[in-house]
Parts: C-alpha cells; sequence; structure tokens
C-alpha cells in the first residue's frame, strides 16, 4: 500500500470567467522510504500538485489517498497535523522564535505540549546538526542553517510524510548539497516518503525516482 | 507550551509600543473625563455629604444647594416640635460681593450657621476655630479663595457687602460646583449684612433625627406643617444637586460623548495597528495553518495579542492618570478614580480590543495555507 497516493486528480483555477485547468487526471503514487523528486518548468503545476498532496489546496477532481484511506476534504487540517511535514522554499520560520522554539511550536500544534514537546524538539534541531545554534533566532542564522531548522521542523512529530518545495533555491551549492544528504539521510533512516519539487539538477543524485509535470500532467 | 502570540507581539517593539499607546491614550482619556466629571460632581455635593443632617428643609423646587431661595427662620419652630426631631437648625447659603484689596470684586458663596460644630462643618479647617465665629465680625475662609483674591493669611480683612470682616480661619477641600470660594460665618452676621434678603429669613432647615426615628414618617410630619418647602434626605438632595449640574450643563453629555471618543480612537489605533501586523505576518499564519493549526489558534494568538495590548495600555494609562492627579490638583481639579472605574475600564480595554481584532480574525479566516508556497 502506497503512503501517498492519488487518482486521476485536476485542478482547475478560475480566471475572472475563465476556467483554467491546472493539473490535467494525475496518477502519482510514493511508498513508505521512498524519494521522489518532482521537475517541470515554470507554470507546469509543480507547486499545485504539491499543494494538493499536502492537503493545503483541494482538488477539482479526483481522489488523494494517504495511507489508503481516502482524504476527507473537511478534515485537512487533522490530516496535516498528523501526516504530513512540509520544508518551503522561503523556509517559513517564525522570526520571533528561536530555532528550537520553532520546532517546537510545530509540535505544539501537533499535539505535543511541556517537557515531551521539549525533549522531541532538541532530539530533531540536534539531529540536524544545530544543537550550538538552537537558541539563536532565525535572523541569526545563515540561509543553510534556517534550512536545517525548517527540515527538522517537518521531521518533529513523526509525520509519515515529508513534502518539500525547492529546498535548495536558496542556497548556494555546498550548502545545497548538504541539505540534500542530510535531508535523505534523516528520510531513509526513519523510513518517511519523501517528495520534493524542485527545479535543482542536484536533487536527481538523492533521489529514488525522478518524475516530471508538464502543463499539468505528468509525462 | 511556546507563547507564539507573546513572542510576535514583542518582536516588534515599536508596533508594539505603538499599540499599547493607542490603548493607554484611551485609558488616560477616559480616567480624566470620567474622574474629572466625578471630581465636579464631588464638589457639586460635597457640602451636602459634610453636613451632618439627615434630613434638608428647602424652599419649593430649589435646583440645588448653591441656588437657595429664603423663606421664614420661623419655620424652624414647626420643626423642632415634631416628635423625632433631635436637632434643626437654620443654614444661609447666600452669594455675596467682596471687595478686595486690589479693588477688583469678587464673589463669595456663604455659609452660615449658628454653630457649625454641631454639624461637624465644614471638616478641612487647618487655621482657627469655628466657636469663635459667633464672637463678632468674623469669617472662616476656604484656601481655594487665594486662587481669585490672591494671597490671604489670618487676621487680615476682607470687606463683605461694604462690612469689613477679619479673617479668623481657614479651610481646605471645602469647595462648590460653581468654584466660587466659600466662606463661613455666623448666621447671623450675614443676615446683618443683605438685611433686605435675609433679615428674618434663611434658605435651609438642617434637621438631625433622633435615635430610632422614622426617618420618613418626620419627613412626613415636616411635608404637612410647612407644606410651601420641600424635604429631602441627605442622599436624595446630594444626588438632586448633582443632577441640576449634570442636566443643566451638559456636563454628563459632554463627559458620555468624550468617553465614546476615547474608546474610538482606542479601537480605531488597536485594531489598525492589529491588523497591519496581521497582514505583516500572514505568512506566518499560512505557516500556523500548513502545519497543521486551524482557524481556532491564529484566533488565539490574535486574542492574546489583544488582550496583552489591552492590558499593558490599561497599566500605562492608568499610572498616566494617577501621576496627574497632582497635577489637576494645582489648578483646583479634582480627580476621582475609585476602584469601580479601574474595573470596568480594564474590562473595557479588553473587551474593545478584542472587538478591535475581529478585523484580523475575518482577515484570517480567509488565509490561503497555499501562499507559504509563493515566494
Amino acid at each position: 500500500m502506497s503512503i501517498l497516493q492519488t487518482r486521476r486528480i485536476e485542478k482547475d483555477f478560475h480566471e475572472g470567467r475563465e476556467v483554467v485547468p491546472v493539473l490535467r487526471g494525475i496518477d502519482f503514487a510514493v511508498e513508505r522510504g521512498e524519494i521522489v523528486s518532482l521537475e517541470g518548468p515554470s507554470g507546469s503545476g509543480k507547486t499545485t500538485f504539491l499543494s494538493i498532496l499536502g492537503c493545503i489546496l483541494t482538488p477539482t477532481r479526483g481522489e488523494l489517498l494517504i495511507e489508503g484511506q481516502e482524504v476527507d476534504q473537511r478534515k485537512l487540517a487533522e490530516i496535516r497535523k498528523r501526516s504530513l511535514g512540509f520544508v518551503f522554499q522561503q523556509f517559513n520560520l517564525f522570526p520571533s522564535l528561536t530555532a528550537l522554539e520553532n520546532v517546537e511550536y510545530a509540535l505544539n500544534v501537533k499535539g505535543m505540549k511541556n517537557r515531551e514537546a521539549r525533549d522531541e524538539a532538541q532530539r530533531v534541531i540536534e539531529a540536524v546538526g544545530l544543537g550550538d545554534r538552537q537558541h539563536f533566532l532565525p535572523r541569526e542564522l545563515s540561509g543553510g542553517q534556517k534550512q536545517r531548522v525548517a527540515i527538522a521542523r517537518a521531521l518533529a512529530g513523526n509525520a509519515p510524510i515529508l513534502l518539500a518545495d525547492e529546498p535548495t533555491a536558496n542556497l548556494d551549492t555546498t550548502v545545497g548539497t548538504q541539505i540534500l544528504e542530510m535531508f535523505r539521510a534523516l528520510a531513509k533512516q526513519e523510513n518517511r516518503a519523501l517528495v520534493i519539487v524542485t527545479h535543482d539538477p542536484k536533487v536527481r543524485s538523492i533521489s529514488d525516482r525522478v518524475v516530471k509535470i508538464q502543463d499539468g500532467a505528468l509525462v | 507550551m511556546v507563547d507564539l502570540a507573546t513572542k510576535s507581539l514583542l518582536h516588534d517593539k515599536l508596533r508594539f509600543f505603538i499599540t499599547v499607546s493607542g490603548v493607554a491614550f484611551a485609558v488616560t482619556l477616559v480616567f480624566v473625563q470620567v474622574g474629572l466629571f466625578l471630581g465636579l460632581m464631588d464638589n457639586a455635593s460635597l457640602t451636602i455629604d459634610q453636613i451632618e443632617a439627615d434630613l434638608w428643609v428647602t424652599s419649593r423646587n430649589t435646583p440645588n444647594v448653591d441656588f437657595a431661595h429664603t423663606f421664614p427662620e420661623t419655620y424652624i419652630k414647626r420643626v423642632r416640635a415634631i416628635p423625632g426631631v433631635a436637632q434643626a437648625d437654620n443654614l444661609i447659603v447666600w452669594f455675596m460681593n467682596v471687595n478686595l484689596p486690589t479693588g477688583a470684586v469678587e464673589g463669595t458663596e456663604v455659609y452660615a450657621l449658628e454653630n457649625f460644630e454641631r454639624w461637624n462643618f465644614p471638616q478641612g479647617v487647618v487655621d482657627g476655630n469655628l466657636a469663635d465665629l459667633r464672637r463678632g465680625p468674623y469669617m472662616v475662609l476656604d484656601d481655594s479663595a487665594k486662587k481669585r483674591w490672591g494671597e490671604f493669611t489670618v487676621g487680615d480683612y476682607r470687606e463683605v457687602l461694604g462690612r469689613r470682616l477679619k479673617i479668623i480661619g481657614r479651610t481646605v477641600d471645602a469647595k462648590s460646583f460653581t468654584t466660587t470660594p466659600l466662606t463661613f460665618m455666623d448666621y447671623r452676621l450675614a443676615q446683618s449684612l443683605n438685611e433686605s434678603d435675609l433679615r428674618g429669613n434663611t434658605t435651609y432647615i438642617l434637621v438631625r433625627l433622633a435615635p430610632g426615628a422614622d426617618a420618613e414618617a418626620v419627613r412626613k410630619e415636616i411635608r404637612q406643617r410647612l407644606p410651601y418647602n420641600d424635604v429631602y434626605t441627605k442622599s436624595e438632595w446630594a444626588k438632586r444637586s448633582r443632577s441640576y449640574w449634570i442636566d443643566s450643563t451638559g456636563l454628563g453629555l459632554n463627559m458620555y460623548i468624550t468617553v465614546f471618543l476615547g474608546c474610538l480612537v482606542g479601537i480605531v489605533v488597536v485594531a489598525q495597528t492589529l491588523y497591519t501586523s496581521t497582514m505583516e505576518h500572514i505568512r506566518e499564519f499560512g505557516t500556523v495553518k500548513a502545519i497543521g493549526g486551524g482557524n481556532g489558534e491564529i484566533y488565539a494568538i490574535l486574542g492574546k495579542q489583544a488582550t496583552i495590548a489591552a492590558v499593558a495600555g490599561f497599566a500605562l494609562g492608568a499610572l498616566q492618570a494617577f501621576a496627574l492627579r497632582p497635577v489637576m490638583a494645582k489648578i483646583d481639579l479634582k480627580l476621582i478614580i475609585p476602584m469601580e472605574l479601574y474595573v470596568a475600564v480594564l474590562l473595557g480595554a479588553v473587551a474593545l480590543c478584542l472587538g478591535a481584532a475581529v478585523i484580523s480574525f475575518r482577515k484570517v479566516a480567509t488565509i490561503d495555507p497555499a501562499l507559504v508556497f509563493r515566494t
């Protein structure tokens, strides 16, 4: 059973009175422990597809299944909380929280509180190699360090599916490679599924499979 | 638990300061306006509150304690004869002109009794002895007169209605709503100063009830015996005097309008800063949603921020109002802020700030979490 699967997913956007089809019947599946990179030119629908996989957007037509269960569109927040971890191109860290607190807060939202949340946050922040920077605010961290915090936040709480949107786009080559290797190691070690939307050819090197998307369809 | 609401609010200290300042401004405005209003109202009935009388007999339809009308002083005999009346005395309250050494003519509001000590009035005597008023052409003057009449000391003379009276004592905090300085003198002396109006006349009869006497029964009996006078209990008379000034001067309406405007300014400032802050943190709120948070989590953040702004603004505003009290006192304005007002303003500030946050609530309810993917 695939951990994440789509069946004939379609997504339309409305521009004025015009209906613009963005995704056209995508069938896709990822297994536990698998790393898939999703490539495609700008405007091909990568991020829209990732948003649907992440239960952030609802498809116009088609089915999304997580752990074999069709996603109930009324419980998207609950599913995001339980099953999904995100890494964003812009990091999207809370600027007023330290690295450790950014991770701990995500755990609080997921329902883990107090000492348990603090210990888990500590564990993952050390796992991404930021033990000595845990009390730094995001503005005091480099781009690579910020992305490590974002990865730690995604890993915290044991979500079985990790979704990353251009995780290396704002990083230089060396740091980008380090981040990818670390990401791969942690995802594999904990048997998580990882879908990475990217333009970056380096991502191929850590992926088990590359999927290309063009004009809203897999090619 | 990580307190994102507080940390995020305090992260931008300048914005936090502006928000708190907006609330503090509104709180200070409300405290000063209501405090001044209560101070003025306190002055309007201060003498009634101080005089230890249970009932006041006035001429018919006297609007307040300052604007007294005369009636025959012999009516007091009818009052003293009523069972349940322990003591009754005539009281004259009358405006008189004072010729100052500078040549200027000013007004004074005279309170005249045969025996001031009997009524424990005035209470703030700081110099001299009230009993000495009976001994001659003397007067006791309130310190507030210095502002209008210039400096004076005990032993000085002032000319009241053409007659030189010696100042034999001073009081503090004996005030009327009119701000006309209060003068205390012997009852007969007051009558002799203005014979045309006051000879054989009084303006009030003060009544003290015997222990256990039924105030309502005594009042009914006074009304029967003095059908052309009014009889009030102390609290009724104080309320009537205060209400006169509230209604006739528009003071109450003025206070309500200013309080309303103060609240409006506070709401607008808080709503605007919270909304701007929400818009600036919209990506963060989107992230909260993306990591599994719902609108409830975000409402809790905004609600907590609004409450913190309200409490901090209240504290600053209350402190400012408190600091203004001595400044106001220097210009003879009394700022009365009772505990009930503190509690009401705190609850009001929290309610208004939460109300102001509603606009932000509406905005975050429509956040598209997909914005977290946008660059």
